[in-house]
């Protein structure tokens, strides 16, 4: 049955060679899917489980009850917490798309060594931990950091501000410094694909940059930005580190309401069932958008 | 500036770009306080760890490696340093091995394509915090006890191989395939093939796979935290660090952090580069 599919489906395409690819297709897919479906399906499909269940002073024990979901509703703090992280994700998501267009445009239009400079300086942040990338804005907003000593030796202040740091505000730094790259890099990639003659005819027919960009731009490089969008969307929704690291009592999020649950209150059901809550409205936008755009636009950068 | 690249290109843009220099040079001012805002938080963590002061930050009381010092010579932080650098080689290596056959695999034709793709893609869509809550949970269940080899490797190896596959998949689809088609006529038998030539023609890409690999795994935190036993990667010691006691090496450890991937990452594009020269260079 298997060597039937295998060897119909390997039938050379319209446009492909005539010879088969070495190998079966399920026997070399076969590893990796294993792995999946037992170390991450299988476990997604216990937490599910367990986010019915029942957790008290004396352990989780299987149930199944609607209590905890039900939780969401009745406790305020936890319907709270959810409108406040999707209204801190959406806000991010918007500034790092005004603060990345431009950059990607910037860097569309770069020719030559240059472009291969600004580009792999765009990429390298990527490689490095996002854990000292938040801490960095410690020394730079804390008490005795950069901003307090600059403003404090210019004369400006007398005595340290404090509300640089630990609030809602530097969530959105921290999370838009880390995150906004990847919302530059599918724009940009996006705006490489555009021909530039459609942009030298339109200025050549006395189109103004805005004409150019609402009418030309933005229509093309619409997959990229959607693309970008529900990236950082989605790393918002779930930022724990930045949030614990710089936001303080008033700057926390779902992220760590949930890890909570796991290293101080034990409440494993409750935080099932909250990691559910974040699951869903982090990758529902992807899957809406995915279907309108094509998933593996999304990922594979339109390469099939 | 505009102008001379224009010309050099022997394009008539130049009458046109002309009106709107303003624009150009708001776009260079902007890219120049873009950059700046990029690197300059890390320019100045690095010139923090050489500070001379028990109390990290500014005022600069001087330059010394004393820092560095502290955590070269700390057992716990070398410790750390080198479980992060055995598990990202294992999870590079395990990631980058599957996710080759899959690669190969996905060269055929087959029925459930779509299906297994979406199947790798789950763990980059999964938000990271419940990446790390779902192992906790089933290894919690089981009686498994957290540890580098067992939940911490596994976590790790499942956030790598998706990007391992999109490393990969392209080196492999875009891969002119005459020479293997050629062997495959003269009879060479498929393992012959994928020793000799296949594997040769992709070797760059499978390097610059296993580099970015090792990179992402020494960089991963978030599911590690939830993952981890008495054992700690570099990131999680960090992180315990600062919200412990913020000691004066953080910051050299911080620079330790930063630079590591970092450097792994830069090879692995310098590896991509060769791979695409080499596929570029064999298409008819």
């Amino acid at each position: 049955m298997l060597r039937r599919i295998a060897g119909r489906a390997g039938a050379p395409a319209a446009d492909g060679p005539a010879v088969k690819p070495i190998g079966r297709p399920y026997l070399l897919v076969a590893p990796a899917v294993a792995w999946l479906l037992v170390f991450s399906i299988a476990p997604l499909a216990f937490m599910v489980a367990i986010s019915f269940w029942k957790s008290s002073i004396f352990g989780t024990k299987p149930d199944f009850q609607f209590g905890n979901y039900m939780r969401l509703f009745t406790d305020p703090l936890y319907g709270n917490m959810v409108l406040k992280t999707l209204r801190i994700a959406v806000t991010a998501t918007v500034i790092a798309l005004l603060i990345s267009f431009p950059i990607a445009y910037f860097l569309s239009t770069r020719k030559g060594l240059w472009k291969g400079v600004f580009v792999l300086m765009l990429f390298l942040p990527f490689w490095t931990s996002y854990v000292v990338r938040t801490f960095v804005w410690i020394p730079i907003l804390g008490r005795n950091g950069v901003i307090n000593q600059t403003l404090h030796w210019l004369g400006l202040i007398d005595a340290p501000l404090d509300w640089l740091l630990y609030n809602e505000g530097v969530v959105y730094v921290g999370l838009i410094y880390v995150y906004t790259l990847y919302m530059t890099l599918p724009i940009y990639l996006s705006l490489e694909k555009i021909d530039p003659r459609l942009i030298e005819a339109a200025l050549d027919l006395g189109a103004r940059p805005f004409a150019v960009f609402f009418r030309i731009l933005l229509p093309l490089c619409w997959p990229g930005v959607l693309a970008g969008s529900i990236m950082v969307f989605l790393l918002a929704t779930s930022a724990y580190v930045t949030p614990q690291l710089l936001g303080g009592p008033s700057g926390i999020m779902l992220g760590n309401v949930i890890a909570n649950q796991f290293l101080a209150n034990n409440n494993w059901a409750m935080g099932a069932t909250l990691s559910i809550v974040l699951i869903t409205i982090a990758v529902v936008p992807l899957l809406i958008v995915g279907r309108w755009i094509g998933m593996r636009q999304v990922f594979l950068g339109g390469r099939e | 500036m505009t102008a001379r690249a224009a010309a050099a290109d022997g394009r008539p843009t130049a009458a046109v770009a002309s009106p709107y220099l303003g624009y150009r040079v708001a776009l260079w001012v902007y890219a120049a306080v873009f950059y700046l805002i990029l690197y300059g938080p890390l320019v100045m963590i690095a010139v923090l760890s050489f500070n001379d002061s028990e109390i990290s930050g500014f005022p600069f009381r001087g330059f010394s490696l004393r820092w560095y010092g502290t955590v070269f010579t700390s057992p716990q932080l070398i410790a750390s340093l080198g479980n992060s650098f055995a598990v990202g080689a294992l999870a590079a290596l395990a990631a980058t091995s599957m996710a080759l056959l899959l690669a190969l695999g996905f060269r055929h034709a087959f029925r459930a394509k779509s299906l297994v793709l979406n199947l790798i893609l789950i763990p980059i869509v999964i938000p990271g915090i419940t990446g790390g809550i779902v192992l906790l949970l089933s290894f919690g269940y089981l009686g498994v006890r957290p540890s580098l080899w067992t939940t911490v490797l596994i976590g790790h190896i499942n956030w790598v191989l998706p990007f391992a596959f999109l490393t990969l998949y392209p080196r492999l689809h875009g891969f002119d395939r005459t020479l293997e088609e050629a062997a495959m006529d003269l009879g060479a038998r498929p393992w012959t093939i994928f020793t000799h030539i296949v594997f040769p023609l992709i070797r760059p890409g499978v390097v610059a796979t296993l580099l970015f690999s090792f990179s992402l795994s020494f960089d991963e935190f978030i599911r590690t935290i939830f993952l981890t036993g008495f054992d700690r990667t570099i990131p999680v010691q960090f992180w315990t660090m600062l919200v412990n006691v913020v000691a004066p090496e953080i910051t050299a450890m911080a620079v330790i952090i930063i630079l590591i991937p970092a450097f792994t990452a830069l090879v692995g594009f310098a590896y991509l580069r060769q791979a695409r020269r080499g596929e570029r260079s064999a298409a008819p």
